[in-house]
């Protein structure tokens, strides 16, 4: 097996809280909340079981046999009883978006609010994203208090808003990229220069 | 394909920056070796992305030697040397093709006299190419076909009017690895990569295609048909978005072995970027 510490990506020498910060770090980022509708969920799953066990092992390691155990289970949120949208799910479970959208389609297929959801899970494994949304939002407004449902549309609107999993630097890049524009510059400049003259020095002389 | 993807240059470190500049340097070398001198002038961008995520992903070393440039006599210019860029040379002439062939059927006359000149130069290139990889040529064949019935069909969903170039991207991207898992999200991340640059050309295009009357999924959008600028903005905006949210969690499962950060800054920082000078109709440096 691979070095515990290699997948959590710290060193040997980190103390317990840096090495719990960079777990809690990882499993944010393969959380199955972010890629539960993702056709690669699969591997997000496989990931976080290997950084669960690694964070284990560590803290077993350190404490000669632990005693305490993390770890993330995936979120189960499905409860339904109806056979003919697990059968959807479990269709586009193994990828046969083409069957599941079939069976969706059928006219005697009930429309409500998980018709929408598995409606915008086709979509949103297609890459079809701007139809998923539709159909996520669609769900929602039809079963607010959904978990499922609302867990899908909010990570896309999280999206929307310009986050990106696993960006090292999350406030910069996206309108200002460079921090400062020439407007923030001036302002900073008659600013400098008010302090200035209140303390009597001048420091742009014309006003 | 457009060029769309690219770093944000002042974020990168120097040392980072003459790495991709040695794969771009690289790949133009590989192209004028492999295939011919005038397709050197074609490249563009994406290519080099596709190329670093390529050696991104392998084990094995790059060397980096300076070398003569075409683009400047006097001056060696450092370039991958240690081979490795075959793929996304021939990647690059396969897309080139079906771009100028694209062009033949729906622009102006000057630039489709061009476009069949351009053509009758790089057939042969071609030929090579898509006999060196079958798969690819006849996936780019495929939904470039796609991809004219949609133009035709004036599709109004901008999901569907992405899907060929998505796919096509998708098909190039997955090539780079053999393992079949790493094979599943490069195929997510080049299918989201297309999208991403199918949309944000249309909105580079948005104008120009108002005025020719020219097919663009943007303009067809309720409350668009009459150039509303700022609702369109909006749109390409938000979908934008959905698409880089998606691909930042796919790219996360890769597994990388090298050039992480210059990867990161394309990803996290250059799409998005790029899509603002868009946005906000800044010239695009070359």
């Amino acid at each position: 097996m691979t070095d515990p510490y290699v997948i959590l990506g710290v060193s040997p020498s980190a103390t317990d809280d840096e090495i719990r910060e960079a777990y809690r770090k990882m499993s944010l980022k393969f959380h199955p909340d972010r890629h539960s509708q993702s056709t690669l969920s699969d591997l997000a799953e496989e990931k976080m079981k290997e950084i669960n066990a690694a964070f284990d092992r560590i803290m077993d390691m350190r404490r000669g046999g632990g005693e305490q155990k993390y770890s993330y289970t995936s979120s189960q949120y499905y409860s339904g009883d109806n056979s003919v949208f697990s059968e959807i799910r479990s269709q586009i479970k193994q990828g046969n978006l083409t069957d599941a959208e079939n069976i969706l389609d059928q006219p005697t297929t009930q429309r409500n609010a998980e018709w929408s959801f598995l409606k915008g899970s086709v979509c949103y494994a297609r890459g079809w994203l701007n139809e998923a949304f539709e159909n996520f939002s669609n769900a929602v407004r039809l079963d607010p208090q959904n978990a499922e449902y609302n867990a899908a549309l909010n990570s896309m609107i999280n999206a929307r808003q310009g986050n990106m999993n696993g960006n090292p630097n999350p406030y910069r890049g996206r309108d200002t990229v460079c921090g400062c524009s020439a407007c923030d510059l001036c302002q900073g400049l008659v600013c400098a220069d008010c302090c200035c003259e209140c303390s009597g020095g001048d420091l742009i002389s014309c006003c | 394909m457009f060029g769309y993807i690219r770093p944000f240059k002042s974020q990168l470190k120097f040392c980072e920056y003459d790495i991709y500049k040695a794969v771009y340097c690289g790949l133009c070398k590989e192209i004028g070796k492999s295939y011919s001198v005038i397709l050197r002038f074609t490249l563009s961008y994406d290519f080099a992305f596709l190329g670093l995520l390529g050696f991104s992903l392998s084990d094995s070393e790059i060397s980096i030697k300076p070398q003569p440039c075409i683009a400047h006599p006097l001056k060696k210019t450092p370039c991958i040397a240690c081979g490795g860029l075959n793929y996304s040379a021939s990647a690059a002439v396969i897309s080139v093709y079906h771009k100028l062939k694209d062009d033949t059927i729906d622009s102006g006359f000057f630039r489709n006299f061009f476009s069949y000149v351009m053509l009758g130069f790089i057939k042969r290139s071609y030929n090579k190419a898509a006999k060196a990889f079958p798969v690819l040529t006849s996936a780019a064949e495929k939904y470039m076909a796609v991809q004219r019935e949609n133009e035709k069909e004036n599709t109004k969903s901008i999901d569907k009017a992405a899907e060929p170039t998505s796919q096509i991207m998708s098909e190039i991207a997955a090539e780079l690895s053999e393992d079949e898992n790493t094979k599943r999200i490069l195929s997510r991340i080049g299918y989201l990569l297309g999208r991403y640059v199918y949309i944000t050309d249309a909105l580079d295009d948005v104008k120009k295609d108002y005025k020719n009357k020219q097919y663009n999924p943007l303009l067809l959008q309720d409350g668009c048909e009459n150039l509303n600028i700022e609702k369109i903005r909006e749109l390409a905006k938000d979908s934008i978005y959905f698409t880089l949210g998606e691909l930042a969690n796919a790219y996360t499962l890769l597994n990388i072995k090298k050039f992480k950060p210059i990867l990161d800054n394309i990803i996290y920082l250059g799409l998005g970027n790029t899509f603002n000078l868009v946005l906000n109709e800044r010239e695009l440096l070359k």
